[in-house]
């Protein structure tokens, strides 16, 4: 079982340290790592899908939560994203007469996935048409 | 074991040399080697004078050194693999949790940040960071 170091950090989010095992983990933690840190074992983190929401983890005392309501927004801004980015440079392709590419298309294809999986927790109207 | 050695070149048997500045200035002085997709943090594969890498937010990773550098004005790169199944990715160097944030890097720490299209941050399973001073 391997032991990290928690903190909250400026973002009102979670903060992680892994040490690397060059120093013991409390010369880290003295070290590398604000006042209040704590140390913890790594399995104690939220594991599986709950992961994939780094930036929505919210600490209270050593106890890591997951903001659902903040997860879904994340997730709906980095969708949007990319698919305003992915749709201008379409947009250049065909001004430009370039045909999309593959990678395009694999692109297209995982926003695609994408969309559908948000829209089945929220809006569509809050989602960008790709 | 304790000891000095003091030189100018260094040779080989073979008589092919080099200054020892390109020995003291031409050797990295920190590198770390990190899969940022690995369940709930880092896993560092290898690392060379890194103590620790913090996981500050999607994409954004705070290395810390074992050792302090003389200054903070040492040259590193970075590497990235793409976000597979995902995105091709970039990394920038001195950048934090926003591209407009500038993190000012210092003796003892630099922070990096992954990002795709869209300027959307991402992880990646294979991060490299080589420092020089």
């Amino acid at each position: 079982m391997s032991q990290v170091i928690i903190h909250a950090n400026s973002n009102g989010g979670v903060s992680v340290t892994v040490p690397t095992g060059e120093l013991p983990i409390n010369e880290v933690l003295a070290k590398d790592c604000p006042a209040g840190a704590i140390i913890v074992d790594d399995s104690t983190l939220p594991q599986g899908a709950d992961s994939s929401f780094f930036d929505a983890w919210e600490l209270s005392g050593s106890t890591i939560s997951v903001n659902f309501t903040k997860a879904q927004a994340i997730k709906l801004a980095q969708y949007n994203a990319a698919a305003v980015a992915e749709a201008q440079k379409r947009q250049l392709n065909t001004l430009a007469g370039i045909a999309n590419d593959v990678a395009d298309a694999d692109f297209t294809a995982k926003l695609q996935a994408d969309r559908a999986a948000i829209a089945a927790a929220t809006t569509t109207a809050q989602l960008v048409a790709i | 074991m304790a000891g000095t050695i003091a030189a100018d070149v260094l040779m080989d048997g073979a008589g092919n040399s080099t200054a020892m500045d390109n020995a003291i200035y031409g050797s990295a002085k920190a590198w770390v080697n990190f899969n940022a997709i690995s369940g709930s943090s880092c896993v560092i594969r290898t690392s060379y004078n890194v103590s620790s890498v913090t996981y500050n937010s999607t994409g954004s990773y705070t290395i810390n050194f074992t050792n302090a550098f003389v200054d903070a004005n040492y040259s590193w790169f970075t590497t990235t693999s793409a976000d597979f199944g995902s995105d091709w990715l970039f990394a920038n160097i001195n950048t934090t949790t926003s591209s407009a944030t500038e993190a000012v890097p210092t003796t003892t720490s630099a922070t990096m940040q992954l990002y795709g299209r869209g300027s959307t941050t991402h992880n990646s399973k294979y991060v490299n960071a080589v420092f020089f001073r």
